[in-house]
């Protein structure tokens, strides 16, 4: 079994109607996803490569049932769409939208801890169980099934490790992307909590970079409780300089904090294996 | 968006902060008549966006008028750390009674603002942290409930200080939250706040660190002009208006385009640790068409120095065919000598690789960032150039 989602997993699709909504439904359908429905307000009744659409998330929920929902709204509009989602109790909101005001994200994460709702992102790819299902916007042929969990900040290091992976045989069990912002929600330490008890992973590779707490937090973890699983971490940014955002609004080294020594040096000490190169997360896990 | 001293400041004033009295001179257009209004003596302070000016001198005090003049030709003569001085506050100079820290910021681990108070204020936090920590007060926010004047006097008597100071203290401490929400900060601090010797309260410098991805929704921010003379790398200005994430690190030879700011930064490395020297990160982000690849390649091209060009791009939320289409424009517009290689794969992937072919671009289809690393440098040393400088 995957964890976040599996074949059997009923999913909609907030601004399914938009360019990239639109698109990233038709890769999905092509991925057998079971895209029940999509939330676009004031286009009730139109349909989206036969999906239907409603105008609020409330009456999709009402049509039909949604374990997940997947937020690709504008920038302004996404703290509305995931208090919509929270409202109707959708239990996995996966937020795909980049530059999302920090401040919104703020409270879309304080929204959803106390509203009790699992919550991707924001900034994120999403999460996808090869040959099972995906939510979000990776390109699913590069990713195959097998044993190795993916937990990562970077959505294109991301299709880099696991396509890299894929083409040598080694597969994924669930790849999940927790998102580039500085304000995130499930975190490499929630990710590595489902993975622990997940029966199809084997092993986890937790793909960091500069900047916050993430990567410190999960090592915490890991040394104070244990870990059964193999457990291999690469970092990205060794060589970058301090004090500039690094495409990502939460890739900064500030005051000296975040840097890739302090994380590597952590993950070490915590007895995970630590890939210097890229290269050697795969030849680890051979 | 990193504020001046002096547009944090009158974001302050507009929230009911008390700042002392000043001007702003700007370099080449000096508008001393305007200080006929203040009082000597004065305090003449650079204008910088980076940390650590007043150990580098960048504050001075003036007595007379022929002080100023020779404290402000001094300062505009000056940089902080590379950045030149072009602007100038002077201010009245405050007499002070007792100096406060006060600030806000996010904490990595909570991954929520927390408000800092010290009265060991007029030194950096961060030491006060290490050598006296009981001295810093640390109060984590709720942002969908910020903390209210009750709260903060309660912050504020942890500090032992009481009375009117206590009050007007507080009375700061409200509206710095204001200000923190109201224009979507990242930082945003008050250090020194001055308790003057007639008690009252007054922020004697701003730090302000606003979220760019709210710059929409804050017109005040955005008339912040920014001149030629504010941006300190041209070709990161042209990469801000292309929609691309550029970095400049210096010196190098490689130029460095990547589709996702990970693999941006993971390219970086692995360009330094086979040996290469890349000169640039640049983050391609989200929908890229083919003009936004193709102004990034321009960029990358025209950045000094460039012999080669490492793109390593994903048809993820972007498509390969649109960026190909791109990379292939700027080599029929500008016929570049420098050597470009590209990894590419995802969406679209058999369109993308037959337009690059059809330029003969060295492609790493199915291999690793390190593979196509390689290739580059290979492929550079081919033409003679020397592309593995660096024996660390």
């Amino acid at each position: 079994m995957s964890i976040l989602i599996n074949k059997d997993t009923r999913v909609i699709i907030q601004g399914i109607t938009g360019k990239q909504g639109q698109y990233h439904a038709s890769k999905m359908l092509e991925y057998n996803v079971k895209v029940v429905g999509g939330v676009s307000p004031g286009k009730a009744g139109q349909k989206v490569f036969g999906i239907p659409v409603f105008d609020t998330v409330a009456q999709a929920k009402k049509h039909t049932r949604v374990d997940a929902t997947m937020i690709l709204v504008p920038p302004a509009g996404a703290l509305m769409a995931a208090l919509e989602a929270y409202a109707s109790r959708i239990p996995l909101v996966v937020v795909i939208t980049e530059h999302i005001p920090f401040h919104d994200a703020m409270i879309i994460r304080r929204m959803g801890l106390k509203e009790g709702i699992k919550v991707l992102g924001p900034n994120t790819i999403g999460a996808i169980s090869p040959g099972e299902s995906k939510i979000g916007v990776m390109p699913g042929f590069i990713y195959s099934k097998g044993t190795v969990g993916i937990i990562s900040r970077s959505g294109t290091l991301t299709h880099e490790i696991a396509s890299n992976m894929t083409y040598k045989g080694i597969g994924q069990s669930t790849c999940v992307c927790v998102g580039g912002d500085m304000c995130k929600n499930l975190n490499f330490i929630d990710i590595l909590k489902m993975f622990r008890n997940d029966d199809q992973t084997e092993s986890v590779v937790m793909i960091g970079e500069i900047g916050g707490a993430g990567e410190e937090i999960a090592a915490q973890y890991i040394k104070e409780y244990g870990y059964p699983k193999k457990v291999v971490a690469y970092i990205a940014g060794s060589r970058a300089p301090e004090e500039k955002k690094m495409g990502h609004a939460g890739a900064i080294i500030s005051n000296g904090i975040g840097t890739a020594k302090s994380k590597l040096d952590t993950l070490e000490d915590a007895g995970v294996i630590v890939a210097r190169k890229m290269d050697e997360i795969m030849e680890n896990l051979l | 968006m990193k504020l001046y001293e002096f547009e944090g400041k009158s974001l302050f004033r507009k929230a009911g902060i008390p700042i002392p009295d000043g001007i702003t001179v700007r370099k080449g257009d000096p508008e001393l008549s305007a200080l006929d209004k203040l009082c000597f003596p004065l305090a003449v302070k650079s204008q910088v966006l980076r940390g650590g000016r007043g150990k580098a001198g960048g504050i001075k005090f003036a007595e007379t008028r022929e002080d100023l003049t020779s404290c402000v030709n001094e300062l505009f003569a000056m940089d902080i750390g590379g950045e030149k001085i072009t602007k100038i506050l002077i201010e009245e100079k405050l007499s002070i009674d007792s100096e406060f820290y006060a600030g806000i910021t996010f904490e990595p681990r909570e991954l929520a603002p927390l408000l800092i108070i010290s009265d060991q204020g007029g030194v950096d936090i961060e030491q006060v942290a290490v050598s006296d920590p009981d001295k810093v007060i640390q109060y984590l926010i709720d942002p969908a409930d910020p903390p209210k004047f009750f709260d903060l006097m309660n912050l504020v008597l942890k500090t032992g200080v009481t009375g009117k100071k206590m009050v007007q203290i507080s009375k700061v401490l409200v509206a710095l939250v204001h200000c923190y929400f109201k224009f979507n900060a990242i930082t945003a601090e008050i250090n020194p706040l001055v308790i003057d010797t007639d008690g009252a309260a007054i922020a004697a410098d701003a730090k302000f660190d606003v979220d760019d991805s709210a710059l929409y929704r804050l017109a005040e921010v955005r008339s912040f002009h920014r001149g030629k003379e504010d941006i300190e790398n041209p070709l990161e200005q042209a990469a801000t208006d292309a929609g691309v994430s550029y970095v400049s690190l210096g010196h190098g030879n490689i130029g460095l385009i990547a589709g996702g700011a990970g693999v941006g930064m993971a390219t970086m490395d692995m360009v330094f640790e086979y040996g290469g020297e890349p000169v640039n990160f640049l983050d391609l982000g989200g929908s890229a068409t083919p003009k936004k690849t193709a102004d990034a390649l321009k960029i990358v091209l025209s950045t000094p120095g460039v012999e080669g060009v490492f793109i390593n791009v994903f048809g993820g939320i972007n498509n390969c065919e649109e960026m190909a289409q791109g990379i292939s424009d700027v080599i029929d517009e500008l016929n570049p000598s420098q050597q470009i290689t590209v990894k590419m794969r995802g969406h679209s992937q058999d369109e993308g690789w037959a337009i690059l072919e059809a330029k003969n671009i060295p492609l790493i289809k199915f291999g690793t960032t390190e593979e196509g690393v390689k290739l580059l440098l290979d492929e550079m040393e081919k033409k003679g150039v020397k592309s593995r400088v660096n024996t660390h």
